[in-house]
């Protein structure tokens, strides 16, 4: 597992791609970062962290689309399926790869932790459930945008159907506000939403409930990618 | 070594691979050959655990592909068609992948400048593998499969879209791997095969029509003689009178050519046609312009087996499996 989450982490690193990601990333973040916190001499990050789910919303797709889609072409999947390891091993790998690279964009956010210390007083115990929370909610969309990546050989394909997704679930949010709670449709499309759940990590209410709710969406998407590298041995 | 039994592959309505038996002995070279599309790709891919058979087992060195997945794997080095390679990757850090994707379990730095240097690939070690050209490429891909040690080698058409000087350059280290390793490599191109293995399964439309060393594919031709003949008149007549002959099993026209076309004579099994081919056709004023005798190569033999089974489509149960040493071909019709 750890040979392949190296091996991935490299790649990506080895072409432009991994650079001009979180170049842009970062670029987009920071001027979030000036409009709401500097500009506005506030130490609160949440409202910039609630962002930040949205430019992984683009951004997930270019990270995922290669994860498997590019093996396939390349036929490298034959030696990953042909080594003694288990799909378990394979798939985790590549989904840490991508985690791995998450962090790093994340890592780019910490000159703001100098910037508020210096300015100003941050709430240590907020912007770590920020962190966090962003996190759990971008391994879902990483789990995600692996899974459809393991469905085809073309990268673009990957990437265009886990955009859609993304902006499908995204959508679905919205509905849910402009629904209210009070039909049944609104309130199902409320608790799938991972928005919602997202706000109410980033308002500083840790839940159990959205914990478990985050981590076994992430789960339910990492299985499905086994089962599809199984199924293609079918 | 390796023994399968009753393998069978099913994409949907296609059989692509049915009812295959064979075993191999430790130390073997097989050759597996057939024409593209016979089923080969599928064997080997089964056979390395990349695709799951429809039907049947697998045993690698007392290992069930499927149930004991991961220790029949570490038996295998496989080589896909397409070398399975990272090209952004150099061959140091590929070959330092795949050692630790085998988990194996040799001294790294020792046995990965073994492989390399078994395959040639020393002075290419820091490159990168998008700069090689296809013939590194291949070795670099061989020093895959290498790696680990593996005792079982499964080489998928080894030598495609190599240059003549490359060719024989894999094909000897081939036939060097052959003296520690099992080693089975499918191919389309005969020579090679002929060259490089001990054994030769010849697969077509997913079942193995010969089974045998060269040599006993040769000998089972050797009765059935061939030739080629330029003669001047009518076809239709020419190859009525051909057929009349006795021991002439089959007259065709191989090249139209108005009223001097090519003909090929198939003989019956040991008959020597010449004179009462040459008496039929002087009685009926159709000059002999040119006679030759056919040799067979195992080219031929390859296209006499693959044709004859495109032909015959159904067969019954007890002809799936033709054994060089059965019935005479001409004596199945």
């Amino acid at each position: 597992m750890n040979a392949i989450r190296k091996r991935d982490l490299q790649g990506f690193f080895r072409s432009p791609l991994g650079y001009v990601y979180i170049g842009a990333f970062l670029a987009v973040m920071n001027l979030y970062f000036f409009a709401t916190c500097v500009l506005s001499s506030s130490s609160d990050v949440s409202s910039v962290f609630s962002n930040m789910l949205i430019v992984f919303l683009f951004l997930m797709p270019i990270l995922t689309m290669r994860l498997f889609s590019e093996d396939y072409k390349q036929g490298t999947d034959r030696l990953l399926l042909t080594a003694p390891i288990s799909v378990w091993a394979i798939v985790g790998g590549k989904f840490l790869a991508a985690i791995g690279v998450l962090l790093r964009a994340l890592l780019g956010t910490v000159p703001w932790l100098l910037i508020i210390l210096l300015f100003g007083t941050p709430s240590w115990s907020a912007i770590l459930g920020c962190y966090i929370a962003v996190l759990c909610a971008a391994a879902i969309f990483a789990a995600m945008g692996m899974f459809l990546s393991s469905l085809t050989e073309s990268q673009l394909i990957a990437a265009v159907l886990s955009f859609a997704l993304f902006l499908g679930l995204y959508v679905a949010d919205m509905l849910s506000y402009s629904m209210g709670t009070d039909g049944l449709l609104g309130s199902i499309l409320n608790w799938f939403s991972i928005f919602t759940r997202y706000d109410t990590f980033m308002s500083g209410q840790f839940s159990l409930g959205n914990l478990i709710y985050f981590l076994s969406l992430t789960g339910l998407f990492l299985y499905l990618t086994a089962r599809v590298l199984e199924r293609r041995r079918m | 070594m390796i023994q399968v039994t009753g393998l069978t592959r099913r994409y949907g309505s296609v059989l692509a691979v049915s009812d295959l038996s064979f075993s191999i002995k430790e130390g073997e070279i097989v050759g597996f050959l057939g024409p593209n599309g016979a089923g080969k790709t599928t064997t080997m891919n089964m056979l390395t655990g990349c695709l799951r058979p429809s039907a049947g087992t697998i045993m690698l060195g007392g290992f069930d592909i499927d149930t004991d997945a991961a220790e029949a794997r570490k038996k295998i080095g496989y080589l896909p068609e397409t070398p399975p390679l990272y090209p952004d990757m150099t061959v140091e850090e590929y070959l330092d992948f795949v050692y630790r994707l085998k988990q194996c379990k040799l001294p790294q730095e020792e046995h990965i400048r073994q492989v390399c240097t078994m395959v040639g690939l020393t002075d290419v070690y820091g490159r990168i593998i998008r700069n090689l050209s296809k013939g590194y490429r291949q070795r670099v891909g061989l020093a895959q499969a290498l790696i680990g040690n593996p005792d079982i080698l499964i080489l998928d058409e080894p030598t495609v879209g190599l240059d003549p000087k490359q060719i024989i350059e894999i094909r000897e280290t081939i036939r060097s791997l052959g003296q520690n390793h099992t080693v089975i490599l499918s191919s389309h191109i005969l020579p090679e095969v002929q060259a490089v293995c001990d054994r030769i399964l010849v697969i077509h439309h997913g079942k193995i029509v010969a089974d045998g060393t060269s040599a006993e594919l040769s000998e089972r031709m050797e009765g059935a003689e061939q030739l080629d003949m330029t003669i001047e008149g009518e076809p239709a007549g020419v190859l009525s009178t051909l057929r009349a002959v006795p021991g002439v099993a089959e007259a065709i026209v191989t090249q139209e050519d108005g009223k001097k076309s090519i003909y090929r004579i198939t003989a019956e099994p040991d008959a020597d046609i010449r004179h009462s081919v040459f008496d039929a056709l002087s009685q009926n004023h159709m000059p002999i312009l040119s006679m030759q005798q056919v040799e067979l190569s195992l080219e031929d033999i390859f296209l006499e087996l693959t044709e004859t089974e495109a032909v015959e489509p159904e067969e019954e149960p007890e002809k799936k499996k033709r054994r060089l040493f059965g019935r005479k071909r001409g004596a199945d019709k």
